[in-house]
């Protein structure tokens, strides 16, 4: 299933597949919204070593592939899961590559997609304003600038001023802000990293679990529509029901090709964090796709729910709101659809002139 | 209980051989271009109609690639034929004269046709010189094609042939039709029944071929009319009576190709190229969403590629690829729009205006041809369990 994995891969794929299936309930997510810590979930998924799943042997991780990574990232968001994994995983892998010790607590990655917090003389300073990060996590993990190159400083919680909030699907989200803050630990300047690199690995975590919740409401949508009688009939035997689960269908599989065909260009390349022509393409193309379906999908399974997919109780709602705060994180649609016509603009105009001729295609098709 | 509907599209094999002949075409399109031996049209694997140039691939040898050397063939994979196809649609290139002898013809030929047939013609399709034209629609059976009325009556030494096709593209140059007729009565239980595929001379005594002029201006389509007309037994294809089963399974393979998401690529290349010194913000946006698409249609497409490889039979993703696709070819059109109007007929103005008032005029049929949109989404439904 999914993208291309080794057979422990695997494993590892359906161990978390039962943990979350126990685990994570649609009451359980619900509750977590409310304010229960879903502890059972959390303490599971820890033991499991899943976060650790980026993590090289050598420093103490699973070292798996990229590949898997992003698929346990894919089936978490089949469940709306309720703890940080996609989070910690990146996190984790992250201190890993920066040389920085990493343990099995929950860390995130302190950053959205915006310009990094500048990094003068030992001292931290700057605004994150969207950091997916829950109240109790131990280790904020920070890329910093420094004149322009990235370093990566870890900072327990009392560095910062930091304003929880929630997103729209209740997920926690934290503005932290930095004046002069001293890290526990900084790394030395990373040639692997970039600011693009990691903007565009997060956006393609988003895109990743964008189309695991899409596959979740197709399913949900087939289902209810099979079950649900209505003018004596299951709605799915109306043709009008049928072409909008088609439509569902269709975006959701269109998400799902591109996000597989990102994750593969990405693990062709040695620098998950740095950034490349043809990386940018990849994920671009994958947030695009997978932020615009987000927008059909959900319009669709509401409407094929009627009034029951509004209501709080049914799970349906879990995954709307949860890719309508996702489409959104670490550039839109709109944002990456702008940064593609420029690149492929870019590369016409320094282009011979004369050798413009099936440019376009080549840049498509590469 | 729910059901996991997970749609995976996995990367073909692409090995250097691939890559090798995708260099070739493409420098031999660049070549043609350059010399003017064909105007790059928008549609071309329906609008361009140009026999000479048909030869041209089939002396290089990239028609009828997949098949077996002893029928002309090259032996190789489905996704070296995948490469050419891409590579001449994105040329605009005037391949409307082989493309559904190439396609689909000769498969069907190879898979049910007679050793002679399989001798005799197939060399000359994949050579460029054979072209096939197909006879399924007629003017009361489109999308429901169990209803058709031509009807074959047998006959000392093989079958009669009364009816009429309709939208059979370039019938007018080409030497064959595979034409679908009722060979016993219809029985509205069983109405799949009782259908057969003939293999049909167009020089037949008794057939008439009459352009119809299209929206765009082209008299590309044709009515066919068979009065009476006879073939000998072998040319029948497959099974007589099987005919039903033979054509979806042949439709279902042909709907998640390329040319079901680049007919009108040719017009956003050249928009690229107009735009690229001035590109900016929204016109950036817009322009850049429909790469982000197309890329992704194309891993779509690419992966049924892969499944059939594979040998499986993903007649729902090869459905979705094609509803999605062709939508977008659609909407590339309406999306340019916003940034070069158009107004005027295709000749009133420059080359660029030619493509886009050319795409505008030929757009609606690609959602309709092959089978419609709303067919192809009940097919999906039907995958998901609805029908």
């Amino acid at each position: 299933m999914g993208f291309e994995m080794e057979q422990t891969d695997q494993l590892i794929m359906d161990t978390a597949h039962r943990l979350f299936a126990d685990h994570c309930s649609a009451g359980v997510v619900n509750s977590a919204e409310m304010g229960t810590e879903p502890t059972k979930l959390m303490q599971a998924i820890l033991e499991a070593g899943l976060p650790l799943a980026w993590v090289p042997e050598e420093a103490g991780g699973v070292g798996g592939s990229l590949a898997l990574g992003f698929n346990l990232i894919r089936q978490a968001a089949g469940f709306a899961l309720a703890a940080p994994l996609a989070e910690t995983l990146v996190a984790n892998r992250v201190l890993a590559d920066s040389k920085l010790a990493v343990d099995e607590s929950w860390a995130v990655l302190v950053s959205d997609g915006g310009a990094l917090p500048m990094l003068t003389d030992g001292k931290v300073t700057g605004l994150v304003e969207n950091a997916p990060m829950p109240p109790g996590v131990a280790r904020l993990v920070a890329p910093v600038s420094d004149q322009g190159a990235v370093r990566i400083a870890v900072f327990a919680p009392d560095s910062a001023e930091i304003e929880h909030r929630e997103s729209l699907a209740g997920e926690p989200r934290a503005r932290v802000h930095w004046k002069e803050a001293l890290p526990l630990q900084l790394s030395s300047a990373l040639d692997d990293m970039s600011e693009d690199g990691l903007r565009q690995f997060c956006a393609l975590v988003r895109a990743c679990q964008i189309a695991g919740a899409m596959e979740k409401m197709n399913e949900l949508t087939v289902t209810y529509v099979k079950e649900r009688q209505q003018f004596g009939r299951a709605l799915g035997k109306f043709q009008a029901i049928q072409h909008m689960v088609a439509d569902i269908a269709g975006e959701s599989a269109l998400a799902n090709a591109a996000v597989e065909q990102a994750v593969r260009e990405l693990s062709a390349h040695p620098r998950p964090f740095g950034d490349s022509a043809d990386s940018l393409l990849s994920i671009a193309t994958a947030k695009v796709v997978a932020s615009e379906a987000a927008g059909t999908v959900s319009r669709l399974a509401h409407q094929c729910h009627g009034a029951m997919g509004f209501s709080y109780e049914y799970p349906l709602q879990q995954y709307s709101r949860r890719i309508w705060s996702w489409r959104e994180e670490y550039g839109s649609e709109f944002y990456w659809s702008e940064r593609i016509g420029l690149a492929v603009a870019e590369e016409l105009q320094s282009s011979a002139p004369g050798q413009t001729e099936g440019r376009v295609w080549d840049i498509v098709s590469r | 209980m729910s059901e996991t509907i997970r749609f995976n599209f996995p990367a073909p094999v692409i090995d250097d051989s691939v890559n090798r002949l995708r260099r070739e075409v493409r420098a031999f399109l660049h070549e043609e271009i350059r010399r003017g031996s064909f105007r790059p049209v928008t549609d071309c694997w329906c609008s361009g109609i140009d026999p000479d140039f048909s030869r041209k691939l089939g002396q290089r040898g990239w028609l009828g690639v997949t098949w077996p050397k002893q029928y002309g063939g090259q032996e190789l994979s489905a996704l070296h034929r995948y490469v050419i196809t891409e590579e001449l649609l994105v040329a605009g290139a005037p391949v409307h004269a082989h493309w559904i002898a190439d396609r689909q013809s000769g498969p069907l030929i190879l898979a049910t046709g007679t050793e002679e047939m399989k001798r005799t013609l197939l060399p000359r399709i994949a050579a460029g010189e054979c072209f096939v034209a197909l006879g399924l629609s007629e003017p009361e059976s489109g999308s429901d094609l169990a209803s058709v009325r031509t009807r074959a009556h047998k006959v000392q030494g093989g079958w009669q042939i009364t009816g009429t096709k309709l939208w059979s593209s370039g019938a007018q140059i080409c030497q064959y039709m595979t034409v679908l007729a009722r060979t016993s009565e219809r029985d509205d239980k069983n109405r799949h029944e009782g259908l057969t595929q003939f293999l049909v001379p167009l020089d037949s005594p008794g057939v008439s071929v009459r352009g119809i002029r299209d929206m765009s201006g082209v008299e590309h389509f044709n009515e066919s009319h068979f009065e009476k007309v006879f073939v000998p037994e072998n040319a029948v294809l497959g099974s007589v009576g099987g005919g039903w089963k033979q054509i979806t399974s042949e439709l279902a393979l042909e709907r998640s190709g390329p040319e079901r998401l680049l007919s009108t690529f040719v017009v956003l290349e050249k928009a690229f190229l107009q735009a690229a010194g001035s590109m900016a913000g929204h016109q950036a946006a817009v322009m850049g969403a429909m790469v982000a698409r197309i890329r992704a249609l194309r891993a779509m497409s690419l992966g049924v590629a892969a499944l059939l490889e594979q040998g499986q039979y993903p007649e729902v993703e090869a459905s979705l690829v094609k509803d999605l696709g062709t939508r977008f070819e659609q909407d590339i059109v309406e999306r340019l729009r916003e940034f070069w109007p158009i107004q005027l007929k295709q000749s009133y103005g420059d080359e660029f205006h030619y493509l886009l008032a050319d795409s505008l005029l030929r757009q609606p049929s690609f959602t309709l041809r092959g089978g419609t949109n709303e067919v192809l989404k009940g097919i999906i439904a039907r995958g998901m369990g609805l029908r």
